[in-house]
């Protein structure tokens, strides 16, 4: 996660962000998105090589609006403003928890992996109650985690790390078509030493896929078994018969009203 | 069994963003559209989407998807577009004839076209306990808590760090579940940085090059055994809800059904039917759009939908075919930078490779 996103750097936000709020973003990868750019109204946003350019911030002419900052899908901008001085800083981030954080009251900032940063201020809660928004909160935080953070949490309790276990010897059999009832044992074997080599074939062989849920359980296991286990060079996976009714439907329906 | 057969102009099955793009082109040229789907909304994909799209602005990207949603349902009703909602489609027969599963009766249509747009269905992985209760699609998940506002348990375990199953583990913590982690055998997030990072600073962490062993639990699920692929270390996490994210595949049996030639490509899923770029299939006249053809993104589907229904609206003489190519050519153009990142290069690849055959 380095500290650059387009042509500017942080260190640019960093040092503006003395005069008031300015745009953080955190979004480097060539992705086809681009609602930050259409949403500033300052032009302070700029998307330089079309919709998959990462965006790049003019710090020089953010105000600091925080438009871009709710409408982004990636909840990928901040604010950042140290404008307030005393070693604080304001960090503004998009909320859309439950957590109950209040205006006034604390809460932990954390950083881009869910580490506890500080505990800080809440000193603005916008966009709260109204359905369908994205909430922007306001954390005081010492200045040196202003670049850091990038979430708010009321006093969660952290998960803990899962249980290391000793490895399990044998791997149990178990049914890989539910209604036809064919474990995966048996389904390997007929791939492996059948002479099966389109899907089609193999259906009707192993019976796998042709109960009740036609399919609906087990086709795409059934194929990717299927891929793996058949040598590449003489299988057939492009021969595909449907027939209807590809969803279920009642006899009654088909036969008229006396079914 | 004999059924009346209604005679339609152009027939669009699936009102997700690719159907509802492609009845609205060719509407507004003029055609008489009809579009059906199984659900009792339209939206598709869009209606369970509660979080803001990433995409173009210019698709509605910032926006929720259920408001993206209604926005195009909204636009093809002022052109008049007959929409069908809780009807499945049944078949698509070789005589062009269209079985349709209405609220009130079966009934069969002839569509003088018809474009598929049925979408993608969610990838499954077999496994010890796969069957336990418990063990569902990230799709599955999804439409529990969006749609029926169900939590389906109380501590999740994500399989697949794509950004389906970020989003949907950002959302079931949205809902009030814990998640316990997202699991991949990858050893990089396949998803993009910005999904990734909103799930990852609620403490959520991601276990890269980890594989899943097996799901426990006597009535439902209990825990998770996952190994390291590296080192073969064993880690037990308590959970009773594991949900796959594994991928999706096109939904096109309808258009198997109608023999259109099928084409296997890993990139875009699984089997697809062939098309050009054009969405033409190797059958006249039908036509194909979305994660149907290739699973991709939504704003991708929107102008896969527009081309399909200007191929449509010019096959059915609503178009001349100077005015359809000029207006297929700008809109290929925005197809061609919305797949211009990294994470499409496979994707354009794959669709550049049916293009050519
Ligand atoms: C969790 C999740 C998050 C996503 N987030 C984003 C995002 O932020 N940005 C983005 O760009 N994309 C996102 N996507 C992808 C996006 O939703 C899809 O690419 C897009 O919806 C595909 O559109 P479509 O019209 O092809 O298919 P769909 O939206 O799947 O619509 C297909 C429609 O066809 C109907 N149908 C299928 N078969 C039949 C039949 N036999 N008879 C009648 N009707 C039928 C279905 O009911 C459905 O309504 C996300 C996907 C998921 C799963
Ligand atoms: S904070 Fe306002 S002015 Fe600054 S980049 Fe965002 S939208 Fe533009
Ligand atoms: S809106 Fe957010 S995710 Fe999209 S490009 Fe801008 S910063 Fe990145």
């Amino acid at each position: 996660m380095q500290g650059k996103t387009g042509s500017e750097s942080w260190q640019e936000v960093w040092d503006k962000s003395v005069n008031g709020p300015r745009a953080l973003i955190d979004c480097w990868q060539e992705i086809p998105c681009d609602p930050c750019q259409e949403a500033c109204a300052q032009g302070s946003i700029v998307l330089s090589s079309g919709i998959c350019a990462p965006p790049a911030l003019h710090a020089e002419t953010c105000n600091g609006c925080g438009k871009c900052v709710a409408i982004c899908p990636g909840m990928a901008i901040f604010l950042v403003d140290r404008s307030i001085g005393s070693g604080l800083a304001r960090v503004t981030v998009p909320y859309e928890m439950r957590d109950e954080i209040r205006l006034g009251g604390e809460a932990w900032a954390v950083d881009g992996e869910g580490n506890y940063l500080a505990e800080g201020r809440i000193t603005r809660v916008s966009g709260a109650g109204r359905p369908g928004r994205t909430m922007l909160l306001t954390i005081e935080v010492p200045e040196e985690w202003a670049l850091k953070v990038r979430g708010v949490r009321g006093r969660r309790k952290l998960l803990e790390e899962p249980e290391e276990v000793e490895a399990i010897e044998a791997v149990e059999d178990f049914a890989f078509c539910r209604c036809e009832e064919i474990d995966y044992s048996r389904l390997r074997e007929i791939i492996t030493q059948g002479e099966f080599r389109s899907l089609p074939a193999l259906r009707r062989f192993s019976r796998a896929g042709l109960g009740y849920c036609q399919g609906r359980f087990c086709q795409s296991i059934l194929r990717s078994q299927f891929l793996a286990d058949c040598p590449e060079e003489d299988r057939e996976v492009e021969s595909f018969r449907v027939r209807a009714p590809v969803r279920p439907v009642k006899l009654s329906r088909l036969g008229g009203e006396d079914g | 069994m004999s059924l009346p057969c209604e005679q339609l102009d152009l027939l669009v099955i699936g009102a997700g963003p690719a159907g509802l793009c492609a009845a609205y082109e060719a509407a507004a040229v003029g055609c008489r559209v009809t579009i059906v789907d199984e659900n009792d909304k339209a939206g598709g994909q869009l209606s369970k989407q509660i979080h803001r799209f990433f995409g173009s602005s210019h698709h509605g990207a910032g926006k929720r998807g259920i408001e993206i949603a209604e926005e195009l349902f909204g636009d093809c009703l002022k052109l008049g577009v007959d929409v069908r909602l809780s009807s499945s489609v049944l078949g698509l027969f070789s005589n062009g004839e269209v079985m349709i599963d209405a609220p009130t009766q079966l009934c069969l249509v002839n569509p003088g076209a018809v474009i598929v747009a049925t979408g993608a269905s969610e990838k499954s992985l077999a496994f010890p306990g796969w069957t336990l209760p418990g063990v569902m699609g990230a799709g599955a998940a999804q439409t529990l808590i969006n749609i029926h506002r169900i939590l389906p348990g109380s501590r999740v375990l994500m399989v697949g760090s794509g950004n389906v199953g970020l989003i949907v583990s950002y959302q079931l913590l949205q809902a009030g579940a814990e998640v316990v982690g997202v699991v991949d055998t990858a050893g990089s997030i396949s998803g993009y940085q910005v999904h990734a990072g909103r799930v990852r600073r609620e403490g959520i962490p991601v276990y890269l090059g980890h594989r899943l062993l097996s799901a426990r639990g006597s009535t439902g699920l209990e825990e998770v055994l996952v190994e390291a692929i590296e080192d073969g270390t064993v880690k037990r996490f308590e959970a009773d809800v594991l949900c796959l994210a594994v991928g999706m595949s096109p939904l096109c049996d309808l258009a198997a059904m109608r023999d259109c030639r099928m084409v296997y490509e890993d990139a875009l899923g699984g089997l697809v039917p062939w098309h050009g770029a054009d969405m033409r299939t190797s059958q006249s006249p039908v036509y194909i759009a979305g994660d149907a053809s290739g699973v991709e993104e939504a704003s991708v589907a929107m102008e896969e939908g527009r081309i399909a229904g200007i191929s449509a609206a010019e096959d059915l003489g609503s178009l001349n075919s100077g005015e359809a190519a000029e207006r297929r050519a700008a809109i290929a153009k925005r197809l061609d930078e919305l797949r211009a990142g990294p994470h499409s290069r496979g994707k354009l690849a794959a669709k550049e490779r049916l293009y050519a055959r």
